[in-house]
């Protein structure tokens, strides 16, 4: 009688731990993991540089466009599943711009998911590093899926100009913020482009940034035509403020958790931003 | 974060388990009772013997590298309890440069069923490791030019929990005494923390497979 349940027991074992074997087996290879840190990528690579070209051929000749602008989605899976599906259900926005942080632990996995749920997004988009992003390989696992930290574009007649600020990452020991990629920048802007925008992780005077150097940071960012605003991450929370008592307005976007998106409209002469709750 | 330290803590503290059990039941001469299905009995080395590595292992995948190869050593009065070191490796094509690797294992095999003199199957095996990888940009604790607790956790070690099955198939051999495949699927710390905190990952999105083979070294002394 005893040796029938466990016979019983084993066969259930067994066949319960076949099954299971049989279930991951048949979902893919992409559950072989050599490390976690690895530089391995699953999927699409180069994002930024091929959602630049969309936005920048949309846009072309225009002078009013609208664009979302996200920040710190990392960990929060579904939080961020909601807004793209917020920002699809939204009428004319052309872009959407994430300010980093899309990684908690630097983890390739990490931006791997993020980009998987950012892909389902109607419009493109474009993410900047952010400092949670550098850890371990995580700079590279960016650099292969979105592309360069420092780079530009153009919204019809305005100048994105997306910089890397996270200086505390690399002990200052590099050029961060890259004032002379800001500059070899500024000396090649096509003529076309009349207004700037600044896009970046950490705002200056956060404990990221390269404190010494706010002031010259924000004298670079000046030169460029017209700067109507920047745009930041990494606090968590909402603000808008004037940094440096120069009109020139910093915007922080409150982490995905928050459930607020940022929406900027530009006209001709001016533009408006409005809070949308999710 | 509290809940991140709670797990490491907890996953740190498993392996002193079957530390605990070492000492008594593998010490008694008296010889397990015979079961119907479990043949495996312990080899009994006495003294220094017992630092003889009982088996060697070679694993694929996993997160220590793109395979591993180590030695271990078996314990228990059925071979219970396994403990492993291996040292892997991750070539400069699947990172910035030539890594190497280091995974300290831990398993606990509670059953195995012989269907005849060749082949054992163990149908359930369960276990942890923990694997640190070598490079100067991974750090055990935040360097210290961060403020105190800005990060929090270790981009070097990575604790991993799996479960596995594992086939044996015994041979007549002088050297070696069986050898056995197995698999196992396995999932770390910050994945499971990813995964708890949100419902729309999917198991497969955390979980990792990794394949393996297990050398028996040493004929039986009797």
């Amino acid at each position: 009688m005893r040796k029938i349940t466990g016979k019983k027991f084993y066969t259930s074992l067994f066949m319960s731990c076949i099954s299971l074997f049989s279930a991951c087996w048949l979902s893919g290879c992409e559950m072989i993991e050599y490390h976690p840190y690895d530089l391995d990528i699953d999927g699409e690579t180069g994002i930024n540089a091929k959602n630049i070209e969309r936005i920048e051929s949309a846009l072309q000749g225009k002078d009013s466009f609208s664009f979302v602008f996200i920040s710190d989605t990392q960990r929060w899976y579904d939080e961020t599943e909601d807004a793209v599906a917020a920002i699809n259900r939204l009428d004319s926005v052309d872009f959407v711009i994430h300010t980093g942080d899309l990684s908690d632990f630097g983890l390739k996995l990490e931006f791997e998911l993020q980009r998987n749920i950012l892909n389902k997004l109607n419009v493109p988009y474009v993410c900047l590093l952010g400092n949670h992003d550098c850890l371990a390989t995580g700079q590279d696992v960016y650099r292969l899926i979105f592309g360069d930290e420092n780079f530009t574009f153009e919204a019809g007649n305005t100048h994105f100009v997306c910089l890397n600020t996270n200086a505390l990452e690399f002990d200052y020991t590099e050029a961060i913020p890259d004032l002379a990629f800001m500059e070899n920048d500024r000396n090649q802007l096509p003529g076309s482009c009349t207004r700037t925008v600044a896009a970046m992780h950490a705002a200056p005077y956060t404990e990221q940034f390269n404190n010494n150097i706010a002031l010259v940071f924000q004298h670079y960012l000046k030169t460029y035509p017209s700067l109507q605003l920047c745009l930041a991450g990494h606090t968590h929370s909402l603000s808008v403020e004037e940094l440096f008592d120069d009109d020139v307005l910093y915007y922080t976007a409150p982490s995905i958790k928050k459930r607020t998106l940022l929406r900027f409209t530009f006209t001709p002469d001016t533009y408006q931003y409005e809070t949308i709750a999710f | 974060m509290k809940q991140l330290l709670f797990n490491l803590i907890a996953l740190l503290l498993l392996p002193l388990l079957p530390i605990t059990t070492l000492g008594s039941p593998s010490d008694s001469t008296s010889l397990p009772s015979p079961r119907k299905w479990d043949k495996r009995v312990h080899q009994r080395y006495e003294g220094w013997e017992r630092l003889r590595p009982t088996h060697v292992k070679f694993q694929y995948a996993g997160g220590m590298g793109v395979s591993a190869v180590g030695i271990g050593w078996d314990y228990g009065k059925r071979r219970q309890w396994e403990s492993d070191f291996l040292v892997g490796f991750l070539p400069g094509k699947y990172a910035d440069k030539f890594r190497l690797t280091f995974t300290v294992k831990q398993s606990y095999i509670p059953w195995s069923m012989s269907f005849d003199k060749h082949w054992a199957l163990e149908p359930f095996y369960c276990g942890l490791y923990v694997t640190t990888i070598a490079g100067e940009e991974f750090w055990k604790k935040e360097p210290g030019r961060y403020p105190n607790g800005y990060y929090n956790f270790s981009t070097k070690m990575r604790p991993y929990i799996f479960i596995g099955q594992r086939m044996n198939f015994n041979l007549k051999n002088s050297i070696v005494k069986h050898v056995a495949m197995f698999y196992e699927i396995s999932s770390c710390e910050l994945y499971i923390i990813s995964k708890a905190t949100n419902s729309s990952l999917k198991m497969k999105d955390i979980l990792r497979i990794s394949f393996g083979v297990k050398v028996q070294l040493f004929k039986d002394n009797d």
